[in-house]
């Protein structure tokens, strides 16, 4: 289900921050991390594997592998979610901006987190998402 | 990381495969669509893509193989895919994709 765009709320939980730089190669490191922060909140297997994918997808809704900057993570672990909130900090004073997201993008994300949005355009942009865990791991 | 990615080739039967090992994602991605459009380059109009020993796939991965199975109809082919973990099937069935590809359960049946 899509977010309506607004930012979830920051309520609580732990948050484990990660920053990168948009490097192809480095983007395992924001699904390394989800899975980890998944797996501390306990998540099932096949949620974790669901959120490591939905994390991946979040990154390629904002930018490309020709993108030059930083990608800042936000991880928040609560009772019952995790909330991935991913900012593309754009490097130089180009026309460079966040993409928007191309439809197998987002039509994954629809299928496996509860909610995903998206803030802002044009040169600095987040996207997030929440994944609740199921009932049967609570 | 990308340390185990591995692309190889078998043109022993009647239709080539192209195996994969590993996550296939953004920073792996561009090595498959190379050796995918040489191979259509060269002539290989029909073929099989061996996924099943991927870990990982994302959309940068799909378009790849999408692109590919494009070229390969373009040239009077088809381009077919071999997947058995759940997984990954998952990733084509939630796009849907397993519309547009000849999914098979195993090398055999897609050299058949």
């Amino acid at each position: 289900m899509s977010g309506n765009g607004s930012m979830p709320p920051a309520a609580g939980g732990d948050v484990v921050e990660l920053t990168i730089p948009v490097k192809a190669d480095l983007v395992v490191l924001a699904r390394l991390t989800a899975a980890t922060v998944a797996s501390r909140a306990g998540f099932g297997v096949e949620e974790i594997e669901d959120l490591r994918l939905a994390v991946e997808e979040l990154c390629l809704s904002l930018v490309g592998a020709d993108d030059n900057g930083r990608l800042r993570f936000a991880y928040r672990r609560t009772d019952d979610a995790v909330t991935i909130t991913c900012t593309f900090e754009p490097e130089g004073t180009g026309n460079q901006e966040a993409r928007t997201g191309d439809e197998l993008s987002l039509r994954i994300l629809d299928a496996l987190v509860d909610e995903h949005g998206r803030n802002g355009d044009g040169r600095e942009a987040t996207a997030w998402l929440r994944k609740r865990r199921a009932r049967s791991t609570l | 990381m990308d340390q185990t990615f591995e692309i190889t080739e078998d043109d022993g039967g009647s239709v080539p495969v192209v195996s994969v090992a590993g996550e296939i994602d953004v920073a792996t991605a561009p090595q498959l669509r190379d050796r995918l459009q040489a191979r259509v380059a060269s002539g290989s109009s029909t073929m099989a893509v061996n996924l099943l020993d991927v870990t990982f796939l994302d959309s940068t991965a799909l378009g790849v193989l999408v692109g590919a199975l494009k070229r390969c109809r373009e040239a009077g082919g088809d381009l077919r895919l071999v997947i058995a973990e759940p997984r990954i099937l998952k990733v084509f069935e939630i796009t849907g994709l397993t519309e547009v590809f000849t999914i098979c359960g195993s090398v055999d049946e897609a050299r058949r």
